[in-house]
């Protein structure tokens, strides 16, 4: 292969990424493991696309092309961090900006509880989407790399962070409704995501009825299959689908061992996390999702848990409702911490699940900084992130848009030049703050050490 | 002209000249150079049958039932609890959702293994309750009418001679070839997977609605509707 000087300071970066973190340039994946086995992450896309200027890139005046948020078309009614402030013209109201105590950077009243929290969140602002159909804003935020002819083209950030990590854990990735793509070379079969439809189809699936066999019986069947596949693997040409089954049969053996059917089951969970508000309007669903991330990692079973949460596709009137939205989400996030801040860590004496919790948001891109003819806001460009992990610098916004079109901004130089951040520099400094060699998995992106903790 | 004419005097001499003769074969063996055997390998890797192909394969073995149908049968109306709905099953199954632009899956995984248990066991269950197990008074159900069970039990004890006999019948209906064609030790394991099931359930809850007999050859059945042969192509 031949080596340009943008190879040469790529790999430079990823090694940079390595040593930052306390392992070798070219760390193995077994010393990645080792070093991180007692870290745990939780994925979280907001599908639709989110307004990012009622949170994370705030706007409240008319300027250039943007059109704030106002009275006018948004329901301020349920919005705690809403306070009207004038608008140069009309008789509507926009909002004042929201300057968390000991923060340094101002939000919009989307982000709700989170803003208590201000000193444990980094936002990254400006990040260039280069795209508003949905199927590639998730597939890009999410894998790093743009589909190719509609086929997704690498594996997406929860089922890397699994192929170094989670190998060995019972539940490596559970999806739900989370775009998780496993394409891509070097990858273990094991790791490949649990996609559900909710959490509660995990209990499902795993009940099974004492009334004709027993469950020694049905091990007994699991268990000859694991040698059926093993025993098939050594006669194909192409033993890894094959092998992949033998492991999954051995994994289901762990599972059903484990009666996590009456732990995963949704009311189990709600009992079991009374912390997490249920009943919301938006996120009372995916609240259960929080909870199932709660116990797993406190079971030591699971290593990532990615979900959605839907709706922010608001091109109409049902706009009035996104900050709503995103006050619940962000609420659910805040809720989450606070839940993994109650959480002892199942391996780590004295620690506490949060300070092992590495919390990733992204969604497919931004709205427009206009609003359309339906009161509502289309498709844009760009993108904002949300990240809570002690591996990150805390309190900080990274990355900027411009004043009048909200468009990403160069920020900093990279190795092709001055550019605005994109989310595989997101992924690959996701990647790199825990050892691992983003090359490995993405063909683009850069470590930003600025985002990383020293 | 004079060209012309000495054309046409050529062309009629080939006319009239004999026809060439070609051998019908070499006139003297061709030298072999070696020899090489005809790669039969497959030059494509083990891909997993869609969802849909599973579920209508499913349904076609409980009966050609329609999948609500097949969800009541399953279901019962015993408070079995050996199905639930088929909504619950869909995207560990591996279905696509395109409200949600969420893809087919096209690799198995530990759920959708269990996944496959658990549809399975339902399916075999009900079949066996079905074929070999009529209600007091009632004649069971002729072979041509049986779901998966295609087969009579024999009256003594099962040897492996008449234990193949039968796995052929059932390896024939969910792999689709006969197990003589399959790899050597495959009856031989499934042999021992019966006689280790029924030994042990004669040990099991006595509640069991299964002889140990019919718990033997259920599990054979769950063993086939969830080899990995079943799944991909």
């Amino acid at each position: 292969m031949k080596t340009t000087r943008r190879t040469f300071l790529q790999v430079l970066s990823a090694g940079a990424a390595a040593t930052w973190v306390g392992l070798p340039p070219h760390a193995s994946m077994a010393d990645v493991a080792s070093a991180n086995e007692t870290e745990f992450f939780v994925f979280l896309i907001a599908l639709g696309g989110w307004d990012v200027t009622l949170w994370a890139d705030p706007r409240n005046e008319a300027r250039g092309i943007i059109h704030p948020a106002s009275t006018e078309n948004t329901d301020t009614s349920q919005l705690t961090r809403w306070v009207d402030a004038p608008l140069a013209e009309g008789p509507f109201k926009t909002f004042e900006l929201v300057r968390p105590r000991g923060g340094s950077h101002a939000f919009g009243p989307g982000i709700g509880d989170l803003a208590d929290m201000v000193d444990r969140i980094t936002v990254i602002n400006g990040l260039e989407m280069n795209t508003v159909a949905h199927p590639d804003g998730q597939v890009f935020s999410t894998t790093g790399r743009h589909p190719e002819g509609g086929r997704v083209a690498a594996c997406s950030i929860d089922t890397m962070i699994s192929n170094e990590m989670g190998r060995h854990q019972l539940l490596p990735t559970v999806s739900v409704r989370y775009p998780s793509s496993y394409v891509g070379e070097n990858l273990d079969r094991r790791v490949v995501p649990l996609a559900i439809d909710d959490v509660g189809s995990i209990s499902r699936t795993l009940s099974r009825s004492p009334i004709y066999d027993a469950s020694s019986e049905r091990d007994r069947v699991t268990a000859m299959l694991s040698e059926e596949a093993r025993d098939l693997a050594q006669r194909s040409t192409y033993p890894d689908v094959l092998e992949g089954m033998s492991l999954q049969y051995d994994a289901l053996r762990r599972m059903l061992g484990g009666n996590l059917q009456d732990v995963f089951s949704a009311g189990g969970l709600r009992k079991a996390h009374p912390e997490l508000d249920y009943k919301r309007r938006f996120t009372g669903g995916p609240a259960v999702n929080a909870a199932f991330a709660v116990e797993a990692m406190k079971r030591n079973l699971v290593r990532c848990v990615s979900f959605a949460v839907g709706g922010f596709d608001t091109h109409a009137n049902n706009y009035r409702l996104q900050a709503q939205l995103q006050q619940e989400t962000f609420g659910l996030v805040a809720d989450l911490v606070k839940s993994l801040d109650a959480t002892p860590h199942p391996t780590v004496r004295g620690a506490k699940l949060s300070e092992h919790t590495h919390i990733l948001v992204v969604s497919d891109f931004c709205r427009t900084p206009q609003i359309n003819l339906g009161m509502g806001r289309d498709h844009y460009p760009n993108n904002s992130a949300l990240v809570v992990s002690p591996r990150f610098r805390a309190n900080l916004v990274f990355g900027q848009t411009d004043r009048d079109q909200l468009l990403p901004q160069p920020v900093r130089r990279f190795t092709d030049g001055e550019r605005a951040i994109a989310p595989p520099d997101l992924l690959a400094t996701f990647l790199g703050a825990f050892g691992i060699d983003p090359r490995k998995y993405m063909r683009d992106g850069e470590v930003v050490r600025e985002l990383l903790r020293a | 002209m004079r060209s012309l004419a000495a054309a046409c005097l050529a062309a009629l001499a080939a006319c009239g000249a004999p026809a060439e003769r070609v051998a019908a074969g070499p006139s003297a063996p061709l030298p072999e150079h070696g020899v090489t055997v005809e790669d039969t390998a497959p030059k494509e890797d083990l891909r997993l049958v869609p969802p849909e192909v599973y579920m209508r394969t499913y349904l076609r073995l409980f009966g050609g039932l329609a999948p609500l149908d097949a969800q009541k049968r399953a279901r019962g109306a015993d408070g079995a609890g050996l199905f639930d709905a088929w909504d619950d099953y869909v995207s560990a199954l591996g279905f696509p959702d395109y409200r949600l632009d969420v893809p087919r899956l096209t690799q198995t995984n530990a759920l959708m293994a269990a996944t496959f248990e658990r549809l399975g066991v339902a399916l075999c269950d009900r079949a066996l309750e079905h074929d070999l197990k009529a209600p007091k008074g009632a004649e069971l159900p002729p072979l041509s009418e049986r779901l998966v069970f295609a087969f009579e039990l024999p009256h003594g004890a099962m040897d492996q001679a008449a234990f193949a006999s039968r796995f052929d019948v059932l390896h024939r209906t969910f792999l689709g070839y006969p197990a003589s064609l399959a790899p050597p030790e495959r009856t031989a394991r499934f042999f021992q997977l019966y006689r280790d099931i029924v030994a042990g359930h004669t040990k099991a809850d006595p509640r069991s609605r299964f002889t140990p007999d019919e718990a033997g050859w259920a599990s054979v059945c769950y063993g086939l509707v969830r080899h990995p042969e079943f799944h991909l192509y």
